[in-house]
């Protein structure tokens, strides 16, 4: 996984994109360049998963509308067979929407930073008692073993296990972080709304994680590209 | 391990036919939380409209195989808990009655204002509020800037804002604390009620435990006349924080029941709609199963030590708590990893159950606060080992 940086560069972008500037906007990202006009593919159960406005996303019944920071997000489902001449690539499209969660991830971590920084028990910051820094340090050792597995992945490098169990290790990190944000975490219009939608990527595209395990272990055949 | 006597089973069996009428109104109350006003006359309502009001205030108890029921108990309490938080944890919070505040005004009241504030329980169903974390300070007491002021010599103006308070939208009464000087001894409690001048809730809206309605709580220079002021006959070591310390013990074990129920949930929902399951797959969930039979267990010990008023009650306690909470999360995403992909839009329940399941950890303490609780009970020895 070394000696590649150049060729990573779109991947980077859609971790970058999520980090900075949020769910909506990186999902769009992520559709526009590996779409590229097509349907958007669905997951191994007919879900898909999409900003508002993606043409083609909703092409069956919608089971969810969700309104996250900076957007609203729509979940459907189609039992009928994909339209013909789909091309999304499922290689692509699996380690996209894995680097943008990985992304999201990183922006819950800044925002747990920024909120525990700001709070305070007795004279000292929240941040900075016992549990609280090893309980972020905990969620760092998890980003740092996931960000050095995608370094450098070009589709394909990575197949559908390895890229099953790192999102159920973003699942699992992002639950840790939101134990450390606190109730603010609980709301529908923070940090923790995003991580809900996040974990419905995964759920969409990969199955759900299992508590305690990101061993790789997939839970159904991923029917990927549409 | 801890058997149940057959009084406490009657009352497990009846709560577990009461929460059988709970499952179909979960989702209408996840999407709609003013959905309880439309179900005021389900089963359980009858206990939870009264529960924790002593017998001298209830003449009208839930009798159930000849015994009488009051919720005074926390075995009896965690055991209904677990059973109802099994059918639905939503309605369980959204329901009226005195569970919270109750406790802290049989602690802390005087016998006039257990008068008052159970007459007003018994007149009707009533929600009612526990008012504590306050905005960008949590219920770290030492940093409460809520004030309660006297003003002439028979009132007293509370000033101030509370965050993350159940039912106080729908709540007729409630408590909340204040400080009254600088220092540790300086917090009290205050009976309120929220038709007061200057009180106001306003919902917030959350990713689970909807039911629970939430709120952020204004209160903008609310009299309070003097008489509700709790906890005024008490030595002034045994008023405010000491004596929410002492009912906070008393309530988490029911916490942690209700963790225990949601994680139940979760995996009762695996057998009812999984047919057939791999061996791997069956080793998994029967794991599961045994620790829910452990944690379980662990909440009895803890509600038995807080009636026998045992000095490890709470240390207990947090132990069930940190432990419910975690496993409430880990068996709501175990769970839905047994239906594959899109599981959380195909299994709306489950997915609920998820989301419902993130709650806990911040109810009445979060796991770290419960962690450092506990060490504190292990080194001072209150923890029995033995």
């Amino acid at each position: 996984m070394t000696g590649r940086v150049a060729a990573t560069d779109e991947w980077i972008r859609y971790r970058r994109t999520a980090r900075h500037d949020g769910l909506v906007p990186a999902l769009s990202l992520l559709y526009e360049t590996v779409c590229d006009g097509g349907a958007p593919p669905r997951g191994p159960g007919g879900h898909v998963v999409a900003p508002v406005g993606i043409a083609g996303a909703v092409t069956g019944e919608v089971l969810a509308t969700l309104t996250v920071e900076d957007g609203t997000v729509i979940a459907s489902r189609s039992r009928a067979e994909p339209p013909s001449g789909s091309t999304t690539p499922w290689a692509a499209w699996a380690l996209g929407v894995t680097c943008l969660r990985f992304g999201l991830s990183e922006r819950l971590l800044d925002a747990a930073l920024a909120h525990l920084g700001g709070r305070t028990v007795g004279d000292a910051k929240l941040l900075h008692q016992q549990m609280v820094k090893g309980g972020v340090a905990e969620a760092v050792i998890e980003q740092l073993e996931i960000a050095t597995m995608l370094e450098g992945a070009t589709p394909g490098d990575l197949d559908d296990n390895v890229l099953t169990g790192l999102n159920a290790q973003i699942t699992e990190t992002d639950r840790m972080l939101l134990r450390l944000l606190g109730a603010v975490s609980f709301l529908a219009d923070g940090p923790g709304q995003v991580a809900r939608v996040s974990e419905l990527i995964a759920d969409v595209y990969f199955g759900p994680a299992r508590a305690g395990e990101h061993t790789g272990e997939n839970t159904g055949e991923h029917g990927g590209a549409a | 391990m801890i058997e149940l006597d057959d009084r406490t089973l009657a009352m497990q069996r009846r709560a577990r036919a009461w929460a059988q009428e709970l499952k179909p109104l979960a989702l209408e109350l996840d999407q709609d939380p003013d959905a309880i006003h439309r179900h005021l006359d389900v089963g359980i309502m009858s206990y939870l409209t009264r529960v924790t009001v002593p017998p001298e205030f209830n003449p009208d108890p839930v009798v159930i195989d000849g015994h009488r029921f009051y919720g005074t108990g926390t075995l009896e309490r965690v055991v209904f808990a677990e059973e109802a938080a099994a059918g639905d944890a939503g309605m369980l919070l959204a329901a009226p009655g005195p569970v919270m505040s109750g406790v802290l005004v049989d602690a802390m009241g005087d016998e006039q204002q257990k008068k008052w504030f159970y007459t007003r329980i018994m007149e009707k169903p009533t929600w009612t509020f526990f008012a504590l974390t306050e905005p960008d300070r949590g219920s770290d007491a030492g940093a409460m800037s809520t004030t309660l002021t006297p003003d002439g010599d028979d009132h007293f103006v509370l000033r101030g804002a509370k965050h993350y308070i159940g039912n106080a939208a729908r709540a007729d009464l409630g408590i909340v604390f204040a400080r009254t000087r600088p220092g540790p001894l300086g917090v009290t409690a205050v009976l309120i009620e929220t038709s007061a001048a200057g009180f106001t809730a306003e919902p917030l809206e959350t990713i689970g435990l909807r039911g629970l309605r939430i709120t952020a709580v204004t209160l903008d220079d609310v009299r309070v006349p003097a008489g509700q002021v709790l906890g005024r006959h008490l030595r002034a070591t045994q008023r405010g924080m000491w004596s929410a310390v002492q009912g906070l013990n008393r309530l988490r074990p029911g916490v942690a029941a209700f963790g225990l129920g949601i994680a139940r949930a979760a995996y009762e929902y695996v057998l009812d709609n999984r047919r057939t399951l791999s061996a791997a797959e069956r080793h998994r969930l029967d794991r599961l199963g045994l620790r829910l039979t452990e944690l379980r267990q662990l909440i009895w010990r803890s509600a038995i030590a807080v009636d026998d008023n045992e000095p490890a009650a709470g240390y207990l306690a947090s132990a069930a708590k940190a432990r419910a909470s975690r496993l409430a999360e880990e068996a709501t995403l175990e769970a839905l990893g047994y239906f594959g992909p899109g599981a959380r839009l195909d299994h709306p329940l489950l997915d609920k159950l998820a989301r419902d399941a993130r709650g806990v950890e911040f109810m009445e303490g979060t796991g770290n606060i419960q962690k450092l609780n506990l060490f504190t009970g292990l080194v001072q020895g209150s923890l029995r080992r033995d």
